[in-house]
């Protein structure tokens, strides 16, 4: 078990070395430099070349790398190009904001999700299966920001209930917090519920099938004991890899959510970022979104053979 | 008791000689109201003089035609929540380049002079204004008694040292685009305490506006103070002072108890900034927001429908610019450049782009709105068989194509696919390129940029109170926005004399001639010139905005 959680570490950790490498060199060829967005457009070549220079960014290209990669060990990301504040305080406000967003929808979309694939599972081939399948599926197929846009439009405009904008004013409690981010949560429920729920029901149906839930059910164990200890705890273990990994895109993907509802997290400030040439704000978000999700598939890898003794087994043999 | 008559007459005793010549034309109707007291305003005259004078002077042209706006009185006390685009960058007011930006600034700053929302100037930090004879040499009285928000008085220094800053090159601040070539670093002295005296590098006769709220970086902050270190102060002599700032989100300003002025009607603001309009637009349907800044006709039709809202326009001079590369290609030859601007159907841009919130340009940057725009240059219109004949004239007779660039933003990339269809009638192939601004933009300068390198390309202009910066930066040989590289003596020399001219017939003379020679050369298509939309709840009055995207929320309040 500790050999395969170290085996995935030194994975991680060399995959977030290549990210590192591919995120700083696509930054570099994107238009424009960062003198000249700093001074901007009227101010003179020399200033431009003056700023570049006591930024650092008139070096070679491996010693910014290694500048900016050893001030991400050592906690300091420099600073915003264009925005006079550092750019760990930008990071780490949006990045609260996101997982504030994140979390409330899971907590809606998972329980909700894997009740719904797994009694879609036992009731099979039924209509309330097919409900619970196609009007997931059919949820999931719709963009988030089409459900954003219908959601303002019934909800806050039409019948006065919810916030059409997800930040809370100043000093709000937070349950007035939830009330505000509830819209986009439910955006995201929409997004996910099909797909988890989907997973939750193929799993749910490979369980049913397998021979330790028949030879369970002909001991002669009542259903529910059954579904509890051999269906559930086997059919969730594809489910619980589908949940990880949308964990990096609810951390840094919600680029049009946040936009929509004026939300400033990780995906908002990684647009901003890219649009103003504002590299070192982009280069340490994007980096941050790879952490989250080499994260997120490591907790995942883990939980997985924890259920899965052959997982762990497997990759130790 | 005097008539208006004779006190009229008493008052002529006092003004100067440049100021009569504007009462008289004034009443031989060669200047109307509005013109008068734009041009009076310039000159230094007070705005209620100015308004006295036009009334005795002559029968009144009625104001402007426009919405009415909630007049019923606010009540004192209690917060105002404020809608703006979110800041492009940091708010620094030396370097601050968007409407975002410039509409914090204008919270908390005072600049010498306000340009309203009719185009005149009215006195802020500045009391009186006065040219010597050539417009060479502009004096402006501080108004005494002003403290900054921190305690510290106001002095003349503090306005030399902001203009210095302004029109240093090596501070790349954003006002150089309206100060090259007028002022330098030392170019503004302090005379005594509370004078000023501006020695222009030429003569200049709208230079006034160059310190006013068009000018929106020159809001004067300590003369010690780093413009860097701002977002943390706000600091300024305005009604408002920063309460708390929220980064990236908003702030809340409470009343500054020292304003020289009258104290604000509302106890607070709660300014949010959005990222987008859209969630501004929802942020006022949804009663998060009483007063939105600033919305688009493409964007914000919603709004010019909703009972619940009252919506504000006002005319500008913000325009889109079409430049054609008058130096290679096709465009070189001007009758190709003629033919393309006879292919657009402006009457069509006009209705269906911007829903007539707009008006009339006429290929030059001299919009309806400004007071010098010289009347009886014959407006432009659609005419296919004119451009085919140009066409024909230089030897393209079965067209050519060329490509259009511009970038995603609010109206702009259908302007381009209308421009795309009107010159297909003449065999014109136009392919579009259409960018975010950063690839349009690149790094603004020749051999570098899309925008002026480009054969042929859609740029954004805000709103000016005159037309200098229109005139100056796209179009003259030196000029650094010249996408069109455009060069003509005759026209550099008779935008020299149209800037120094401090008569308004002396403007409307240049102007004339600068309209017709822009007509003829064709090196930037201006069709259309639309209007500043701004947005409250019914519930809300005493909202001034100008068409630059200040919101001055200083006597507003809930009703």
């Amino acid at each position: 078990m500790r050999r395969f959680i170290l085996n995935r570490i030194l994975l991680s950790i060399l995959t977030l070395v290549i990210l590192s490498i591919l995120i700083f060199l696509t930054a570099q060829v994107l238009p424009g430099n960062v003198g000249r967005a700093i001074l901007g457009p009227l101010a003179d070549q020399a200033s431009v070349d003056a700023k570049n220079a006591e930024l650092g960014y008139d070096r070679g290209l491996f010693t910014q790398y290694w500048d900016w990669i050893s001030g991400v060990f050592t906690g300091d990301l420099g600073d915003s190009a264009v925005r006079s504040r550092s750019v760990g305080d930008i990071l780490a406000g949006a990045i609260g904001n996101s997982a504030k967003l994140a979390l409330l929808a899971f907590i809606i979309v998972v329980p909700l999700a894997v009740l719904g694939g797994v009694y879609a599972a036992l009731k099979e081939g039924t209509l309330r299966d097919r409900l619970i399948s196609l009007g997931g599926l059919s949820a999931t197929a719709i963009p988030d920001f089409v459900w954003a846009v219908v959601l303002i439009t019934i909800l806050p405009l039409g019948i006065g209930i919810f916030k059409p904008t997800a930040t809370a004013p100043p000093g709000s409690n937070v349950f007035e917090q939830v009330y505000y981010l509830i819209l986009p949560a439910i955006c995201l429920v929409f997004v996910l519920f099909g797909y988890i729920a989907r997973m939750a029901r193929a799993g749910t149906l490979e369980a049913l099938d397998a021979d330790y839930t028949r030879t369970a059910v002909i001991k002669g164990l009542p259903q529910r004991s059954v579904i509890r200890g051999h269906v559930l705890r086997n059919s969730l273990l594809p489910t619980i890899a589908v949940v990880a990994t949308q964990l990096g895109y609810l951390i840094g993907g919600l680029v049009v959510i946040e936009v929509i509802f004026n939300y400033n997290g990780l995906g908002r400030e990684l647009l901003i970022a890219a649009q103003r040439n504002d590299l070192p704000l982009l280069q340490s978000g994007v980096l941050i979104v790879g952490v989250v999700y080499l994260v997120a598939t490591l907790v995942a890898d883990i939980m997985y053979s924890v259920l899965n003794p052959r997982v762990r087994l497997g990759a130790e043999a | 008791m005097k008539s208006p008559k004779e006190r009229l007459a008493g008052i002529r005793t006092q003004r100067s000689e440049i100021e009569n010549h504007l009462i008289d034309e004034l009443r031989a109707q060669r200047l109307d109201r509005r013109g008068f007291i734009t041009h009076a305003a310039r000159l230094g005259m007070g705005i209620p003089l100015a308004g006295f004078i036009a009334t005795a002077c002559a029968e009144r042209d009625s104001l402007e035609d426009a919405d009415e706006p909630n007049t019923d009185a606010p009540q004192q006390g209690g917060t105002l929540r404020v809608g703006g685009q979110t800041p492009s960058g940091a708010l620094n007011p030396l370097l601050v380049g968007d409407q975002g930006g410039l509409t914090v600034l204008g919270q908390t700053g005072e600049y010498l002079t306000w340009s309203d929302g009719e185009l005149a100037l009215q006195p802020r930090l500045a009391e009186k204004w006065t040219p010597n004879e050539d417009g060479s040499v502009w004096t402006f009285n501080i108004r005494q008694g002003v403290t900054f928000h921190d305690g510290r008085p106001l002095t003349a220094r503090d306005v030399t040292a902001a203009f210095d800053r302004m029109a240093n090159p090596e501070t790349g601040g954003n006002a150089l685009s309206a100060l090259t070539g007028v002022i330098s670093p030392g170019s503004a002295v302090a005379t005594d305490d509370y004078t000023v005296e501006f020695n222009l590098e030429a003569p200049n006769g709208n230079f006034p506006y160059l310190t006013s709220s068009d000018n929106y970086n020159a809001i004067i902050i300590p003369a010690d103070d780093d413009p860097a270190e701002w977002p943390s102060t706000f600091i300024g002599t305005g009604p408002w002072k920063l309460d708390q700032s929220r980064p990236d989100e908003g702030f809340t300003l409470v009343r500054n108890p020292d304003y020289w002025g009258k104290q604000p009607v509302a106890e607070k603001i709660d300014y949010t900034f959005y990222g987008s309009e859209q969630a501004q637009i929802l942020a006022l349907q949804g009663n998060e927001v009483d007063v939105l800044v600033q919305f688009s006709v493409s964007g914000g039709k919603a709004l010019l429908t909703n009972p619940d809202v009252v919506t504000t326009e006002l005319r500008s001079s913000a325009h889109r610019q079409v430049h054609m590369r008058t130096d290679t290609d096709q465009f070189a030859d001007k009758r190709v450049r003629r033919a393309m601007a006879l292919l657009l159907n402006r009457s069509a841009i006009v209705d269906g782009l911007l829903d007539t919130k707009c008006e009339l340009g006429n290929d030059s940057p001299f919009a309806p709105v400004f007071p010098s725009t010289a009347e009886g240059v014959a407006q432009r219109e659609q005419n296919i068989d004119e451009a085919k004949k140009l066409l024909d004239a230089a030897g393209m007779a079965d067209g050519f194509s060329v490509t259009l660039e511009t970038w995603t933003n609010f109206e702009m990339p259908d302007y381009a696919q209308l421009i795309q269809d009107n010159a297909r009638a003449a065999g014109i192939r136009v392919n579009l390129s259409i960018t975010d601004a950063g690839t349009y933009y690149g790094d603004a300068v020749y051999g570098n940029s899309r925008w002026l390198d480009s054969t042929m390309g859609i740029t954004e202009y805000g709103h000016r109170g005159v037309p200098n910066v229109f005139l100056g930066a796209p179009l003259t040989t030196e000029g650094t926005w010249n996408g069109a590289h455009f060069r003509s003596e005759e026209y550099d020399g008779l935008v020299r004399d149209y800037v120094a001219a401090l008569e308004p017939e002396a403007q409307t003379t240049n102007a004339k001639k600068i309209q017709e020679l822009l007509l003829d050369e064709s090196p930037i298509l201006f069709s259309y010139f639309y209007f500043f939309l701004s947005g409250a709840g019914s519930y809300v009055s005493g909202v001034e905005t100008t068409a630059m995207g200040h919101a001055d929320v200083s006597h507003a309040g809930i009703i």
